[in-house]
């Protein structure tokens, strides 16, 4: 075949390609979502991994007993994780880094980011109190060395002291330190250290499913139309748009 | 056939081809004497991906004459010397290689590399003509030693540019060279010593065949599909691309409160009424709190019957089935008003199989005989009544091929089932149809469903959905 040729067709081929989406109507797709196999069994599973990574501790047992599905790690440790999260988000500091080296000193040893973001939320708290002269003893005494260790730990460190120069700390620019926002933060991150300790993923696999969900969606959309979920709370089928 | 019983049956032929298909499934593969759960099992989903795979060399379509296959299939040599180009002793493995995963990998080791050093590896589709290197015909791709190129369709090399890490992509005796695909990325990949030289788009769509090509004399190679552990750590890759992929998947938002909704709805669905109080407790307590009311209103419709689904749901699981009759009769008398729907022949079976657990066998015998003579005629039920019965066969029914129905799979089944039958009888519900599923479940078949075209389209490469392989994933050992 000459080039000539071969040149045409393959534009040929493009233009086919571009133009023919391949159309799946509801009926042909409503027969393959029929033909796909879905276990009980596995989404219970789904369920429950949800419930223990998430630390609904209580739901998690109950779960276990009306449907027989066994959690993939001890339910006790759920509610230690728990206690040093609450810790946190209330911002009782101290209590949180007991916990923690209560639950496995290693934790903290082995993750100095994690500690060091846990002694600035103390920074913090002292600082949201108004101890002053606390917050500065502990900056200069516990803070600053490892900032000597670390730059990004020292620019956190000026960041938060930076709180003690303004005296409506809530429209300065290093107000959002003060936020509930922050102890979120630093509660999903001890939260995530803890889990990870117990050789168990720090997120929920359900989360990742639905993102899975959308991806493959937009990945098929290319290739063909057919009936899309778009509504994630509702799980509707929507007519393909041609 | 009134509204209702058309409801029902709906529904409980739904159950019933669940039922169908884990007797399809699960009557093959009975379980090992003295092992396991149901997790632990060998998975069915994963069973019907099933593929062939190489595992020695064909002997019979390799242009013998120029190379010498050993006796183990799976080393060859050049023995002769060669005349011109198309003397070249190409050997391909025993089949093609298998398509529905995410990456298929062989390697070869180069024992000698005779006279000239022209050995390849590579990629070729069956209609390749075999006397050729790979990569020098159309839809075929290789990797030669001699000049450490790659050949894709035509026999001129390229370099594979500055992706090669270590610059001298030329191969020896002595070294371990390594082909493979990576269906999700649509490439294949080479190696070299266990180092990723590089990679090339996959521009071939359908099946592929490894291959491995002799040119000189005294070139000597040794081929491993994977019965002897790679030098290239196959493992870490595909976890690298697992990542990768990941990594895009994780960008993608969605609403917050997303999963919790649909845990919520799906405790609602199956009446775990224990689970779903506590669950809401402890959303009303987190920092911040979960707003317990969706968007679009609290959909109270699915707290529909709730406390008798439990009890039923209970009932069941603990194989009490007369009970669960004597409920059904007080509660939803039209539901087992007719003693020879589907539904009641499920439960009916249900009984059977429950008395045959605790050993009852003269009861069974006596119970299949009055209740299943009245499904006789109904000719449909007969592959599963076939399956109850043959329980009485065995001395250890469980571990028998029909074991299956003594899991608790299939009481959670027949739970499912009356559970879905008693949602239809809402009067608020329209179609029965969306009883059967939980949004989560609907979620996760559009999830497979979309998978499945994908690979269709893609030619049939690349691998499906699998939950339980998300399931299992991330654990340790």
């Amino acid at each position: 075949m000459s080039l000539f040729w071969t040149v045409i067709r393959h534009l040929a081929e493009i233009e086919a390609m571009a133009t023919s989406k391949k159309v799946i109507t509801r009926e042909e797709w409503e027969k393959r979502l029929n033909d796909v196999k879905v276990r009980k069994e596995d989404m219970n599973k789904l369920v429950m991994n949800f419930l223990v990574t998430e630390g609904y501790v209580e739901a998690a047992e109950k779960f276990r007993l009306e449907s027989g599905t066994e959690p993939d790690i001890d339910l006790a440790t759920i509610t230690d994780r728990m206690a040093v999260k609450k810790a946190v988000q209330c911002g009782n500091m101290e209590d949180a880094i007991e916990k923690v080296n209560d639950l496995n000193p290693e934790i903290l040893d082995t993750n100095p980011q994690l500690f060091f973001h846990l002694q600035q939320q103390r920074l913090i708290e002292l600082i949201r109190n108004g101890k002053i002269e606390e917050a500065l003893e502990f900056a200069q005494e516990e803070l600053a060395p490892r900032g000597e260790e670390n730059q990004s730990f020292l620019d956190e460190l000026e960041r938060t002291v930076a709180l003690l120069a303004f005296e409506d700390v809530t429209n300065c620019p290093v107000g959002e330190l003060l936020d509930i926002s922050q102890r979120l933060k630093t509660a999903s991150e001890v939260n995530a250290a803890i889990l990870t300790s117990q050789s168990h993923e720090k997120d929920p696999k359900l989360p990742s499913l639905l993102k899975m969900l959308i991806w493959a969606q937009n990945q098929l959309d290319e290739k063909a139309a057919y009936p899309r979920i778009n509504n994630l709370s509702t799980g509707a089928l929507e007519d393909p748009t041609v | 056939m009134d509204q209702n019983q058309f409801a029902n049956e709906l529904i409980s032929s739904y159950f019933l081809q669940q039922w169908r298909h884990c007797s399809q499934t699960l009557t093959l593969t009975p379980s090992n004497p003295g092992t396991e759960s149901d997790s632990t099992r060998p998975d069915s989903e994963y069973e019907d991906e099933r593929e062939e795979c190489p595992t020695e060399l064909d002997t019979l379509n390799s242009s013998g004459g120029f190379s010498v296959v050993g006796p183990d299939k799976l080393s060859v040599l050049y023995p002769n010397v060669n005349l011109h180009g198309h003397d070249v002793g190409v050997v391909r493995a025993n089949c093609a290689a298998p398509s529905k995963r995410l990456l298929y990998y062989f390697e070869m080791y180069v024992k000698n590399a005779g006279a000239k050093g022209q050995i390849a590896i590579g990629f070729i589709t069956s209609a390749f003509k075999v006397r050729r290197h790979p990569g020098w015909e159309a839809n075929s791709y290789g990797y030669r030693g001699d000049d450490g190129l790659l050949y894709r369709g035509c026999g001129k090399g390229e370099s594979f540019g500055p992706m090669c890490p270590t610059g001298d992509t030329k191969y020896t005796t002595g070294d371990t060279i390594g082909g493979g695909i990576n269906y999700a990325a649509q490439e294949f990949f080479f190696t070299k010593n266990g180092v990723v030289v590089g990679t090339v788009y996959k521009d071939v769509r359908g099946p592929v065949i490894p291959t491995v090509a002799v040119h000189s004399q005294g070139e000597e190679v040794t081929v491993n599909f994977g019965k002897d552990p790679f030098v290239f750590d196959i493992k870490a890759y595909e976890a690298e691309q697992r990542a990768n992929q990941q990594e895009k998947i994780e960008y993608i938002s969605i609403p917050v409160d997303a999963s919790h909704g649909l845990v919520r709805s799906y405790l609602q669905h199956y009446g775990y009424e224990g689970t779903l109080e506590l669950f809401d407790m402890a959303s009303k307590n987190t920092v911040p709190p979960i707003s317990l009311v969706p968007e679009n209103g609290f959909n109270e419709e699915d707290m529909y019957a709730m406390s008798q689904r439990r009890t039923l749901r209970q009932l069941i699981r603990r194989g009490e089935i007369d009970e669960t009759f004597a409920k059904l009769r007080e509660w939803y008398p039209q539901i087992v008003q007719d003693d020879t729907s589907s539904i009641c022949f499920l439960l009916h079976a249900q009984k059977f199989i429950e008395l045959v657990r605790v050993g009852k066998l003269e009861e069974a015998v006596l119970f299949g005989r009055t209740e299943f003579e009245k499904f006789k005629r109904l000719s449909e039920f007969d592959d599963l009544v076939k399956d109850c019965s043959a329980l009485l066969a065995y001395e250890q029914p469980d571990k028998s091929s029909v074991g299956y129905v003594l899991r608790e799979s299939q009481r959670e089944l027949v739970a499912d089932a009356i559970n879905a039958i008693i949602l239809s009888t809402n009067p608020n519900v329209k179609d029965a149809k969306c009883c059967l599923q939980s949004r989560l479940e609907r979620l996760l078949r559009q999830l497979t469903a979309c998978f499945l075209e994908k690979r269709y389209l893609n030619g049939g490469d690349g691998e499906a959905f699998q939950l339980r392989r998300i399931l299992n994933s991330g654990k340790k050992g």
